[in-house]
């Protein structure tokens, strides 16, 4: 078993990202698994500090682990909390006895002047960790030779290339496809520099050799979790995007504004999440898979337009990628306070479907899912998940755009055969099943369907009176949530570790991945233990939940949020209070949990 | 993929709904009418096929306008009219998309999406039944309540002043602005008729009076607030222009610009901000089509979107794009 982890820390707009991007593909190219997620990100652009964690192993990875075995630092901020604000600095996560690269030239440029790396605080650290210290001039070597303050960064790479032998023609390859001709030169021959020099120093790390064999590696996507999203919806027919940009969902927006156009898609950068939804709403109605994403104060912002989904039967997905809140709250940092919102937000009553992907391969073609049960039973289907799954870059399988189905349920349109009804369409006929046929606007011979957000009869048109109301409230939500119940597409828990367990752990999001190295860690104990990440989150999978921990002795329901969320819906919906039973590991501060995270947490209670 | 239909001849049955419940006299009633009218016109004259309209409404009295019809439609939420009207419009271009709603519905609560709109330049037809109030919680002063204007909610008269809607949809880039009174159906017929053949965003405000609580000193009983319109509020665009002529404009402006009011004039948008300016400074609005300039793309356009290949009919089957999906997998390596 084969794994490194490397951190690039610095202030944004020094590239940290770039580094380890670049260091992740080319791992990556050579057949590890890679992970790379943000370690430290402000809501930023320039100047504070920034850390880009990349892990990589000849397994399949899911998440971050504690304990970096390379550190490369361009700024102070790396080594110590020049804010004296509590900040961790991530040389508190580099490992005894690990490597601690550094620029040892000042800070050249502004804003960042002053808070270069100072040689007294690397001797500090490196005594107290037993760290082996390497300093090059990065940012003099940089401005001298190339006249770039930014390809300092190149440089580092080539350094850890020489000091992890990794080939540079695989750098070579990533370059081509990231640079145009010039920066390709510029950034070539800083990477040589690099190398170059750690050669001309002897530098070497013999006990960090990378053992890989590229053999099994081939097909494998590289790519963030919001990527895996917004091409799932593609694939699954989204053919209408509307957004308003906000962290962490901003980059579905981005992906979809790219691509959609030349699928005969279109794309609205919509003048709020209100205008947003609403656009998907009308879309939809007009015959298009439509969709939006958002987060924490966006998603509030659509509430209603859900109820009015709700209410018209209209299908629309709706992405929520969640963030520390409450309000602004920490945007760019990870948490889980969104729940209770996307299965209780809304004004009224009405059916909807709350979906989880635990990593990206599974994303992608939950996202199939997602629209064809939008479709089937005419409601809202939201796809909750968490900023760790939505901005980190995760290393899956091939995907195959095959293995979907798509499944346009009552629509009515020119691919199928042609409406014969007698009389008005009637949207909102009443029908053995509780589902009514609806129909792509301009269909021939359909010139009555009238969707209406009041309380209205068949034809659509208002009416207070009781038997209708009470009819249309159990076709709408009574009726529509047991046959949505039954559904065999609803994605059922994802399970794993040792079947006969007494210790369980639920989560979900992007919680499945380091919980399969702690279930797998305790196992490996002696500690049998297993867990379930929840896929569908609403209709509640109370049965599943509820067998899972009878069979338990001890259940952990792990969550981003101080609310317990979660755990609050597993007692409701699934197993009472049971509180010697249940019991939660929560992280309420904004950074990812770590196996290592979780292992402590429940030693501690 | 575009759905071929054939307009079939319609008579004001077919398009008739049950009713809205509106009150005795209500302004909405001369809307619906010239809308119906408007309606018959474009399928039947201009072979648009029924099918093909599609009416949106918000809330409030005006946005029940569906319930008057019998026509596809979406009744949705308070001031959500337009941005789901826009969903339609770029979804599927081809589509007649008329969107009605209130004063409050859209320059109160839906202000965000009107402006947008305007400066997106959506292809579709907004008509506001402007009435100053809102009728359906009671008669609370809305945001073209005029000053002074005693509501339940103003009950020392209104001091806040009145949003002016045909200046703001003209300095937002509007393709077609005019206002309308709910008590001259052909002419609002015809003013209509002109917005849904326009290419762009078009907003008709029409005055369309509160029977119930639109009070004004001196015009009490049902019908009177319509002569109080009428004779105290609006005077018509050839009249308004004719004063500008006599007493505004200069030697060189009289004789530079056309002697009768031309909305496709290029300074048309000028002018007609000029127009509304001197018409309150005698304490009227305007009444008749200010502006029209189709030299702007609409949204769709802007966005590449074709009437022949709209997004709603897209062939999403995944075999028809297991090329470009492939590509875009390989990209994500």
């Amino acid at each position: 078993m084969w794994k490194l982890q490397v951190c690039g820390a610095g202030r944004a707009g020094d590239g940290t990202n770039t580094f380890a991007q670049l260091l992740g593909k080319i791992l990556k190219d050579m057949g590890a698994w890679v992970f790379i997620w943000r370690d430290e990100v402000y809501s930023n652009i320039q100047t504070r500090d920034s850390a880009f964690g990349m892990r990589a192993a000849d397994f399949p990875i899911y998440g971050p682990e504690e304990g970096f075995d390379i550190l490369v630092a361009f700024d102070e901020g790396a080594l110590w909390d020049w804010t004296r604000e509590g900040r961790i600095p991530p040389i508190e996560r580099l490992r005894a006895g690990g490597v601690l690269i550094y620029d040892s030239s000042p800070r050249l440029e502004y804003p960042n002047t002053g808070h270069e790396v100072k040689e007294e605080l690397v001797a500090s650290v490196a005594e107290a960790k037993g760290l082996k210290v390497f300093g090059a001039p990065f940012g003099a070597m940089a401005k001298e030779r190339f006249g770039n303050y930014i390809v300092r960064g190149a440089i580092a790479l080539g350094v850890l290339a020489h000091m992890l032998r990794l080939p540079v023609q695989a750098f070579e390859r990533q370059f081509r496809r990231l640079f145009n001709e010039e920066l390709f030169r510029l950034n070539m021959d800083a990477l040589l520099e690099g190398v170059a020099y750690a050669r001309h120093e002897g530098w070497e790390v013999p006990d960090l050799e990378v053992r890989l064999d590229s053999a099994e590696a081939d097909g494998r996507q590289f790519l963030m979790g919001n990527e895996a999203v917004a091409l799932g919806a593609i694939v699954a027919g989204c053919r209408f995007f509307a957004g308003y940009p906000i962290t962490p969902a901003s980059e579905v927006l981005e992906y979809m504004a790219e691509k959609l156009p030349k699928v005969g898609g279109v794309v609205v950068q919509a003048d709020s999440e209100m205008a947003a939804i609403h656009h998907v709403i009308g879309a939809s109605i007009g015959g298009c898979r439509a969709m939006t994403a958002t987060a924490g104060p966006g998603f509030s912002l659509m509430q209603e337009a859900i109820s009015a989904a709700g209410m018209t039967e209209t299908p629309i997905v709706i992405v929520v990628s969640q963030r520390g809140g409450p309000a602004t709250g920490l945007p760019t940092k990870v948490g889980q306070e969104d729940l209770n919102e996307t299965i209780f937000g809304g004004h009224g009553d009405f059916a909807r479907i709350v979906l989880s992907p635990t990593e990206p391969e599974d994303a992608f073609y939950l996202m199939g899912t997602a629209f064809n049960l939008a479709e089937r039973y005419q409601c809202p289907v939201l796809v909750i998940y968490d900023q760790v799954f939505a901005q980190s870059q995760y290393t899956i399988p091939p995907l195959d755009p095959q293995r979907f189905s798509i499944d346009r349920g009552k629509l009515i349109g020119p691919w199928g055969p042609p409406w014969r009804g007698d009389g008005p369409f009637r949207r909102y006929l009443l029908t053995p099943d509780g589902v009514s046929p609806r129909a792509v606007p301009g269909t021939p011979g359909i010139t009555t369907m009238y969707y209406n957000s009041n309380e209205h009869n068949e034809d659509g048109y208002i009416t207070e009176e009781i038997p209708i109301r009470e009819a249309m409230v159990n076709k709408r939500v009574r009726q529509r949530l047991a046959i949505i119940r039954k559904d065999s597409d609803l994605p059922p828990p994802r399970v794993g570790g040792h079947p006969e367990a007494s210790i369980g752990f639920i989560a979900y999001a992007s919680l499945y991945g380091p919980l399969v190295e702690v279930v797998g860690q305790l196992t490996a104990e002696g500690r049998p233990a297993k867990l379930m990440a929840l896929r569908t989150l609403w209709p509640f999978p109370s049965k599943e939940v509820r067998r899972f921990v009878q069979s338990c002795r001890r259940v952990y329901v792990v969550e981003y949020s101080v609310g317990a969320q979660l755990r609050g819906l597993v007692q409701m919906e699934a197993t009472g209070p049971m509180p010697r039973k249940l019991r939660s590991i929560l992280r309420y501060d904004g950074r990812p949990m770590t196996p290592q995270y979780i292992l402590r947490a429940m030693e501690d209670g | 993929m575009a759905i071929d239909t054939v307009a079939r001849p319609i008579s004001a049955a077919d398009i008739t709904g049950p009713g809205a419940w509106w009150c005795n006299g209500c302004g909405d009633f001369g809307v619906t009418a010239a809308f119906k009218d408007v309606l018959l016109s474009v399928v039947n004259e201009l072979g648009v096929p029924l099918e093909r309209v599609f009416i949106v409404s918000g809330i409030g009295c005006s946005s029940k306008e569906p319930e008057m019809l019998r026509v596809n439609a979406y009744h949705g939420q308070h001031g959500r009219s337009i941005p789901v009207a826009m969903g339609l419009a770029l979804a599927n271009p081809s589509l007649v998309v008329v969107d009605f709603g209130g004063d409050g519905d859209t320059y109160g609560i839906g202000m965000e999406h009107f402006v947008h709109a305007c400066i997106k330049n959506v292809n579709m037809t907004l008509v506001v039944m402007n009435n100053q109030v809102y009728g359906l919680t009671k008669g609370q002063a809305s945001p073209t309540g005029h000053l002074g204007l005693k509501t339940s909610s103003t009950p020392y008269g209104k001091t806040i002043r009145p949003v002016n809607p045909l200046k703001l949809a003209i300095a937002a880039g509007a393709a077609f602005v005019a206002r309308g009174v709910s008590w001259r159906k052909k002419e609002l017929a015809e003013i209509m008729r002109m917005a849904i053949t326009t290419r762009g965003f078009s907003l008709i405000d029409v005055f369309s009076p509160c029977v119930t609580y639109h009070r004004e000193p001196g015009y009490r009983g049902s019908g009177a607030i319509v002569d109080w319109y009428r004779l105290n509020y609006v005077v018509d665009i050839k009249e308004a222009w004719r004063r500008m002529q006599e007493q505004v404009f200069s030697e060189e402006e009289r004789s530079r610009l056309p002697a009768d009011y031309d909305p496709t004039h290029h300074e048309a948008a000028l002018m007609a901000l000029r127009l509304i300016e001197e018409a309150a400074k005698m304490g009227r609005e305007v009444t008749g089509v200010l502006l029209i300039n189709e030299s702007a793309p609409t949204m769709a356009e802007a966005l590449g979107i074709s009437a022949d290949r709209p997004p709603a009919l897209a062939d999403i089957a995944i075999e028809s794009n297991l090329a470009i999906y492939r590509e875009w997998l390989a990209e994500l390596r």
